[in-house]
């Protein structure tokens, strides 16, 4: 009310008009990505080209335009290596037949058939005839490729195969990066709180300038302080027998959790510091009145308190942490791990190994694939992916905040 | 007198004397709140301490459990003795001595707990481990506070449910519940409505048989129904002290005089 009175009208327009703006480009960049993410499973029809000099071709058209198209031809041999462009003048003959058939391979190659004619020797996860679907069997052959792409693991190539094991390493790692990030994030906080001081005002200082030191900054101090410090420090001490071949001194998981927690620890501890101070003073005072020190005040009265606080500050750490894929390209992450750092073995969770991870999966997808036609529509399938993986974390952590808002809520007037 | 060694060995009225100050001055920073305090709490009576806003009422009463300790630039000087105990001695444990003076704030701000950790949370920091004597403490402080009936089925939930009356009845059973000497009710009614105000006072009143009460309150008519001895306070000092009766019909200073009778000074 007060912000409306100070403005005219004309100021009015504009802030709702800008604040609409940013509202439609945040939905705008979910949906382009979220389209163009599904957009990579959706079913093309097979074509068939008779060109002028008697050959003819069956495959995808992938790419097109005024004078030539690129047709992606049965992959008997590799992926991505059986393009063919073709002038569009050359072609006699453009059918879609109906008994075309389209195939997937386990190996991610692609390829098609005649009704009738042999399949290539290959184990098929998917076997249909695009021509003749209905727009809802297109529908469910995206979303049963979506599925695939989410639950399946790594094939022998880095650019063919599900996101699993990359969805994984994501999940894995934001999480043992909380687990440092946490206890340290609030007793720095803590520390904040009960010195008042000069020392006080030096840690939060220093704390703001960790915060714009650029990411791949932390890269470089996790390789050398973590993996070639600590991590070498370690084999030396625990695995000397099998030196020179790197346990703990390669990049590994629990390197690049730690080099996520430095990078993300000023925003978690900047928002329980705030989270503390927002707190009604006089809750110090009746805890001090009935003979808590300080010290007792802060563990059982106020961090309890600050719980909303420092639910907000994970949520922001596990943001920046998803999105900070350069730091991670230099402390353990790889485009194909060969395991993933979880599973049935003890001890069950293995910080050593190397793991995928959906951010660098994108970029992957995009500037390394050799396969110029599926690597930028992967690429999005993707970040589409880590997108939906951070809203979903997002999403989790808002509902855990607003239930226990409910129960503080009267603290807040 | 006593020696600084002994228990107050006084007596106002007939009524021997739990708690007192002398000449006791305090500073916020630059400016000199407390002028040289003289003043005697009669045990297990009520002892409202009035006068206008600013005069140093709370802060005095901030000086009794050594809550302004915890103020960046505050200063003391003088003698405070609750009981046995030199409260600004060098050797004596602050946090020992706010649980004999427990306090109760305007604002009734419960814990954002539930209800039994509330009424706990000063026995938890006392270090009372055994489940059984706390929730007997519980159960007793409740009691104490006349909130026993009205709460016993829902211990579990959030104190910040309760009603604003209720809360501050909370309050007062936390600050019972660690059994102090002596409770320090600053201004206690102030934001509650004429209802919840007549409860906590009757509980009050029934609560001065066990302990030594010091009511701080800006309401002269609940000054002069609940107290028993009433300290008038001006610009830092206690320009009068008395029989709550004695003081209100017949005031010995002009001042006290106009403050109760609503006069300018």
């Amino acid at each position: 009310m007060t912000l409306r009175r100070r403005l005219d009208g004309g100021a009015v327009w504009a802030v709702t008009g800008l604040a609409s703006l940013c509202l439609a480009a945040i939905l705008g960049v979910c949906g382009y990505v979220l389209v163009r993410g599904l957009g990579a499973f959706w079913p093309a029809p097979v074509v068939e080209l008779s060109l002028r000099d008697g050959s003819v071709h069956l495959g995808e058209v992938v790419a097109w335009d005024d004078g030539f198209l690129v047709l992606r031809e049965s992959e008997t041999e590799r992926v991505g290596a059986h393009y063919r462009r073709v002038a569009r003048g050359d072609i006699a003959r453009e059918a879609r037949p109906d008994d075309a058939v389209s195939l997937q391979g386990a190996d991610g190659r692609r390829l098609f058939v005649r009704g009738g004619e042999d399949p290539a020797p290959a184990v098929v996860v998917e076997s249909l005839r695009p021509n003749v679907l209905s727009t809802l069997d297109r529908v469910g052959v995206t979303l049963a490729r979506a599925a695939r792409f989410v639950t399946g693991g790594a094939t022998g190539s880095p650019w063919v195969g599900g996101m699993f094991p990359a969805i994984a390493g994501t999940l894995l790692l934001v999480m043992l990066m909380a687990l440092f990030v946490v206890p340290l994030g609030t007793a720095t906080a803590a520390f904040l709180h009960l010195r008042k001081g000069r020392a006080a005002r030096l840690v939060r200082g220093a704390v703001a300038t960790l915060a714009s030191v650029p990411s791949i900054v932390y890269g470089v101090i996790g390789l050398g302080l973590f993996v070639h410090g600590l991590g070498r420090a370690l084999d030396q001490w625990f695995h000397a027998a099998q030196q020179p071949v790197p346990v703990f001194g390669s990049g590994g998981l629990l390197w690049a959790a730690l080099t996520l927690a430095l990078l993300t620890l000023p925003v978690f501890v900047t928002s329980v510091d705030q989270g503390l101070s927002r707190l009604p003073r006089s809750l110090e005072a009746g805890s001090l009145a009935l003979g808590a020190t300080r010290e007792q005040t802060l563990r059982m009265l106020l961090l309890p308190a600050a719980w909303p606080a420092m639910l907000t500050g994970l949520m922001l750490a596990v943001a920046r942490a998803c999105g900070a894929v350069a730091p991670l390209m230099l402390v353990g992450v790889v485009e194909l791990a060969p395991a993933l750092p979880l599973d049935g073995e003890f001890p069950y969770l293995h910080p050593s190994r190397q793991f995928m991870h959906l951010g660098h999966a994108v970029y992957d997808a995009a500037m390394a694939n050799p396969d110029p036609f599926r690597g930028v529509s992967r690429a999005f399938a993707a970040a589409a992916l880590l997108l939906a993986v951070v809203l979903v974390l997002n999403f989790v952590a808002m509902v855990l905040r607003d239930r226990l808002r409910e129960r503080y809520r009267a603290l807040d007037d | 007198m006593a020696g600084p060694d002994h228990a107050i060995d006084t007596v106002v009225a007939g009524v021997p004397v739990a708690a007192r100050a002398r000449r006791l001055n305090l500073w916020y920073g630059p400016s000199h709140v407390l002028k040289g305090v003289d003043c005697d709490l009669p045990e297990r009576r009520i002892t409202a301490v009035v006068g206008a806003s600013g005069c140093g009422k709370t802060s005095f009463l901030r000086c009794l459990n050594r809550l302004n300790d915890e103020i960046e630039g505050a200063r003391v000087e003088g003698e405070v003795r609750i009981g046995s105990v030199d409260a600004y001695a060098p050797g004596t444990a602050v946090h020992a001595l706010r649980r004999r003076v427990g306090m109760v704030f305007q604002r009734p701000l419960p814990f954002p707990q539930s209800i039994v950790d509330n009424v706990t949370y000063g026995l938890r920091v006392a270090g009372v481990r055994n489940r059984r004597e706390r929730m007997d403490r519980v159960e007793a402080a409740l009691r104490l506070a006349g909130l026993w009936d009205e709460v016993a089925d829902r211990l579990g939930r959030s104190a910040l449910e309760l009603s604003l009356g209720q809360q501050q009845r909370l309050v007062l059973a936390r600050a019972i519940a660690v059994e102090p000497e002596m409770l320090l009710l600053d201004e206690p009614t102030s934001a509650l409505d004429p209802a919840a105000t007549l409860r906590l006072e009757e509980r009050l009143q029934e609560l001065s048989g066990r302990f030594t009460l010091v009511l701080v309150t800006h309401n002269m008519q609940q000054a002069s129904r609940m107290s028993d001895f009433t300290a008038f306070m001006h610009d830092g000092r206690i320009v009068e002290f008395g029989p709550t009766g004695t003081v209100f019909v017949n005031p010995r200073d002009r001042r006290t005089e106009y403050f109760i009778t609503g006069r300018d000074g």
